[in-house]
């Protein structure tokens, strides 16, 4: 059996009403008296209750349109089992009221989407019920406003297991800085391998680390190839006079690189101090803007974990960055026999915008030679 | 019994084994009541005080590999399956050493290793449990048996009925036993049941049944020796009844002032313990100074327990997560560790 | 046993993956044996161990005396011994004569003293055929409350058999619902080698968007059937069927609830405190964030399963109950 509901008349001299939104979805199951759809009228807005229970299963006249009083509206059926409402929650019959504007609930779910993408919710129009603000309103907003080319579905995606953690200043900068230089220069890769066995006969018994060895190697073969120590500038390449050479330091979070002002003119034990202080300075936040500016050419000591290779991004302005892989003991062939020495390998990667791969070839094995054959007790 | 038939149907080492197990169980419980009354033992305290003579009677009688599913007055059963005093002193105190680990308390101890099926605090529950054992039994071809009891009050659950039904339809091997010490807490044996002796309810289910005087031990473990060995023969079920008295109250809070005091003074003169002596004496095997020396014994092993459980730890309150899913099968075909005669 | 139905589609009904289950285990394992009422001779009251007599013998298919505490206690004391035991309840309703068994000395052993009672237990469950209140019952929420048990309930004729298979080689006690009403209306096509449909995972039936119906054996269907009605009018559900009830797979339940926001529990039991009310504690508890509208149940009302006609299909969970409750919350 189904009911007719129809406009009613509210008023005597009242004609016509509108509709102005049913409270109720098509195929929603409605208790007798319960609100059903929402009318307005010249003098009067009020809900209208549904003289029977059962299904809302047709719907004539939509919400806005306006119709002469008497006009069928929808039908109830009530042989659709009304028990669809006992068996069910019961907040699937009670209609959600529109809240009063700046008294908006919003679902947890709404909440967490609206804080991951940003989004301001006094903004995004609710098409839930009770004109509400579903998941699906945000997320279509979402899309809508989204940059080019980024993709919002990833945020739809939300699996168990996702945690997000707040950008820190130093990853912020990290992450331009990385980005921008691979945009900025021609990277290029070379490798070359080092016998380290004059590094490791000299270190016995001394207090020093492999890094002031190879400091000193480099600002030799800077010396000899003084391309690799310039930047790109408006005019020309600037190639710089002085030698500050930067060594990266890992920190907890992040990483930074001071800088050893005029490293040519130090000697081991002075370098071995100073990357110490610095390094310490480094992760204990005490450094000074200063000790982190002006290096021309950078060092990175990445073998520390067992890193045999790399392909260090330059820091800019400079034009190259040094890679220093893990030593390890291999085997090797020295005069026609093999012989076991401590190797590492050391990875340059350079700007191929201001040198070649010959020139920076060159000065990879001055650095090479100068590993392997200095006599250390000169510059100690 | 007449003397003739304990010699010969009971060696004499076995006699004297039975003998320091009755000793034992007396002086084990005797100090868990001692334990409670000082409040050092919480929960409940039950006791087979003056009805030692049963367990440690058809204990006596199994081999190394049968099973048994014993009720709250069978302390003799697990000490002579070997679970030792320090162990059940362990479990009353609630220790991490004991065989459920503090995750039960009490007689409620089981250990499939040395062939003793844990019971449960609903009385009767053991017995379907035991018939399935003797099933098992029967459909490998083993020849292991499975003796399982339950007090005068236990007979009048379905449980009981269903398994001595279940045991003789299907003729498994398995020793069914009451042990009637006439009051089930506080009901005496008039409201439990409309009959006199609970062996007549065998008869109802086909089943042979016996009565036993169980303050003889020697009378004990031939009873349960004849009808473990049928059992064990493929000859079916049997019932026992033991004929008791309950001397202490139904766990050690209870004063049972609902006992007639005469009847514990008849009863009092028919302490088991006694009575094994009597029999030591007219047999020869022993005399007043070696029931001290055994006494001596057993107060020994029994503080040498107190002092390990005294010694052992509590569980943490996280431990009580632990095991509430098997992650493996049990190792069931060897009970060993009986402990042979002293 | 290759049925007259296999034989001639390739196919196999719900019932018939249960018996095939059965035999394959009892073959492989002969520690395996089956105990129960009419399960010898009569060949089971649903003919699920027809011909089983013949091939294994009296000693491996015990037909027992009516006592279902009895039988269930020697189960528990048959498989501490080494055997594995297949109880099948005539009807899940006699389960309540072996409650105390259950919960008191299957369910807390091992947890005790470290015994483990590999049995399971196999109890036709649920309504529809018109078994009135003592063959219809669904009584795994008195079970679901017991540490020391696992419960499953199939829907398929493939989980059917990979789950008893499963339930038959774990060292815990199980409880086996199989939905009598599902034993000829389904049939399957099943792989020919063994396999088992491990406990403790639930079963995506059908993936969706919009929201995430969570149900178990006969509904199971009924869910699948709102879904393709649905799915025209632009409402995507997704089905998740559970399997296994205890331990209850609770990262497939927030997995779907975190993709959908939105959850409908449905079940044949009783409402209230059904496992349903368990299951959307769990989500408002795990998921809140993830919620954008309320938890919905779908179950029978709190009465015991009616006769008469009218009367149990008015008690019984419908189709056109998830599709009304799906519509609304779907414009919530």
């Amino acid at each position: 059996m189904a009911t007719d509901i129809i406009m009613p008349q509210l008023g005597e001299s009242i004609a016509e009403g509108t509709v102005v939104k049913w409270l109720i979805p098509l195929g929603g199951a409605i208790e007798k008296d319960q609100s059903l759809l929402e009318v307005e009228t010249e003098k009067v807005d009020l809900e209208v209750p549904s003289p029977a229970t059962g299904v809302l299963n047709e719907i004539l006249v939509k919400a806005g349109e306006t119709v002469a009083v008497g006009t069928l509206l929808a039908r109830i059926d009530n042989t659709a089992s009304p028990e669809v409402v006992h068996r069910v929650g019961g907040v699937v019959v009670r209609p959600v009221e529109p809240a009063a504007p700046g008294e908006e609930h919003h679902s947890p779910a709404v909440k967490q989407l609206a804080k991951e993408h940003g989004v301001d919710l006094t903004h995004v129009k609710g098409t839930g019920a009770g004109g509400r603000v579903s998941k699906k309103d945000v997320l279509g907003f979402v899309s809508q406003n989204a940059p080019a080319g980024k993709a919002s579905a990833l945020a739809m995606e939300r699996s168990m297991g996702e945690e997000v953690l707040p950008f820190t200043q130093m990853r912020k900068t990290i992450a331009e800085r990385m980005v921008k230089s691979r945009q900025t220069s021609a990277h290029v890769s070379t490798f070359f391998e080092a016998d380290y066995s004059s590094v490791v006969a000299f270190r016995a018994g001394r207090h020093l680390t492999y890094l002031p060895f190879v400091v000193r190697a480099v600002t030799k073969a800077l010396r000899d190839v003084p391309i690799v120590n310039s930047s790109w500038g408006d005019q020309g390449i600037v190639v710089r006079k002085d030698l500050h050479i930067g060594i990266a330091t890992a920190l907890e979070d992040g990483l930074l690189v001071p800088v050893v002002r005029h490293a040519d003119r130090k000697g081991l034990t002075e370098l071995g101090k100073e990357i110490g202080d610095l390094a310490e300075r480094a992760r204990s936040k005490k450094l000074s803007p200063d000790e982190v500016q002006g290096g021309t050419f950078t060092i990175t000591n990445h073998g520390g974990f067992g890193s045999l290779f790399s392909t260090p991004i330059i820091h800019q302005p400079q034009i190259a960055i040094l890679g220093v892989g893990a030593i390890q003991k291999r085997a090797v062939i020295i005069n026609e026999a093999i012989a076991i020495r401590p190797m590492g390998y050391l990875s340059l990667t350079f700007d191929h915008r201001v040198i070649d791969g010959a020139t920076a070839d060159q000065f990879m094995a001055k650095v090479k030679e100068y590993l392997e054959q200095s006599h250390w007790e000169q510059i100690l | 019994m007449d003397l003739a038939d304990v010699t010969h149907e009971i060696k004499r080492g076995d006699l004297l084994h039975m003998y320091y197990y009755l000793r034992l169980t007396r002086t084990l419980e005797d100090r868990i009541t001692a334990l409670y009354r000082q409040g050092r033992i919480v929960g409940g305290c039950y006791t087979s005080h003056g009805m030692e003579a049963i367990a440690v009677g058809y204990a006596s009688a199994l081999e190394h590999d049968d099973v048994i599913a014993p009720f709250h007055r069978d302390m003799g059963a697990f000490l002579i399956r070997g679970i030792t005093p320090g162990e059940v002193l362990a479990q009353y105190l609630g220790k991490r050493t004991g065989p459920t680990k503090g995750k039960d308390g009490n007689v409620h101890m089981g250990d499939l290793k040395r062939g003793i099926i844990g019971f449960v605090s609903h009385l009767a529950d053991n017995l379907p449990v035991a018939t399935g054992a003797a099933l098992a039994f029967k459909m490998r071809g083993e020849s292991r048996i499975v003796v399982a009891g339950t007090g005068d009050g236990g007979t009048s659950r379905g449980d009981f009925h269903e398994a001595m039904n279940f045991a003789a339809v299907r003729k498994l091997p398995v020793v069914l036993f009451c042990t009637n010490n006439q009051y089930a807490y506080s009901t005496p044996l008039r409201y439990q049941m409309a009959i006199a002796d609970v062996v007549e309810r065998a008869k109802a289910y086909g089943m042979p049944g016996e009565i036993v005087d169980g303050n003889d031990v020697a009378a004990v473990y031939v009873a349960a020796k004849h009808a473990i060995a049928k059992a064990r023969s493929g000859g079916g079920p049997t019932f026992l009844e033991f004929k008791t008295m309950r001397m202490h109250g139904h766990s050690e809070h209870d004063p049972a002032k609902y006992v007639p005091r005469e009847l514990l003074e008849e009863w009092k003169k028919r302490d088991p313990i006694l009575a094994a002596e009597r029999l030591l004496i007219e047999l020869g095997y022993g005399d007043e100074t070696y029931f001290h020396e055994v006494g001596e014994r057993a107060k020994k092993e029994v503080e040498a327990g107190l002092e390990f459980a005294e010694q052992s730890p509590l569980p943490d309150g996280p431990e009580v997560l632990e095991g509430v899913f098997a992650t493996e099968l049990n190792d069931c075909h060897h009970a060993n560790h009986s402990r042979s005669a002293a | 046993m290759t049925t007259a139905t296999q034989q001639a589609t390739g196919e196999v009904t719900y019932l018939e993956a249960i018996s095939q289950a059965l035999d394959e285990e009892m073959t492989r394992d002969e520690r395996v044996f089956i105990m129960g009422e009419d399960v010898g001779a009569y060949g089971g009251a649903f003919r699920i161990t027809e011909g089983f007599l013949d091939k294994y013998g009296e000693w491996r298919i015990l037909d027992t005396p009516l006592a279902e505490s009895g039988f269930v206690g020697a189960a528990i004391g048959a498989a501490m011994m080494g055997m594995r035991p297949v109880v099948e309840m005539q009807f899940a309703d006699f389960i309540s004569c072996a409650f105390d068994q259950i919960t008191e000395v299957a369910a807390k052993n091992h947890y005790r003293w470290g015994a483990a009672v590999p049995m399971v237990i196999r109890a036709p469950f649920g309504g529809g055929v018109h078994g009135g209140p003592f063959h219809s019952e669904c009584p795994e929420g008195w079970f679901f409350h017991s540490p020391g048990l696992k419960l499953v309930a199939p829907s398929t004729p493939y989980d059917a058999k990979g789950l008893l298979k499963a339930a038959i080689r774990d060292p815990n006690p199980v409880i086996y619902f199989e939905h009598k009403f599902l034993y000829r209306r389904i049939k399957a096509t099943l792989p020919q080698d063994d396999y088992i449909v491990p406990i403790g995972k639930a079963d995506v039936k059908r993936s969706g968007n919009d929201i995430s119906v969570i149900t178990y054996g006969a509904m199971v269907h009924l869910a699948l059937e709102a879904a393709e009605m649905l799915s025209k009018e632009g409402i995507d559900l997704e089905v998740v069927d559970l399997r296994t009830l205890v331990p209850l797979d609770k990262e497939a339940l927030f997995s779907s609830v975190h993709k959908t926001s939105k959850a409908i529990v449905l079940h044949e039991d009783n409402k209230t405190g059904g496992i349903g009310a368990e299951i959307a504690a769990l989500l408002a508890e795990e998921c809140f964030d993830s919620l954008d509208g309320p938890i919905l149940r779908i179950a029978a009302p709190d009465t015991p399963v009616p006769f008469s006609t009218p009367l149990e299909e008015y008690f019984l969970p419908k189709t056109a109950d998830i599709v009304a409750a799906a519509r609304t919350l779907a414009a919530y």
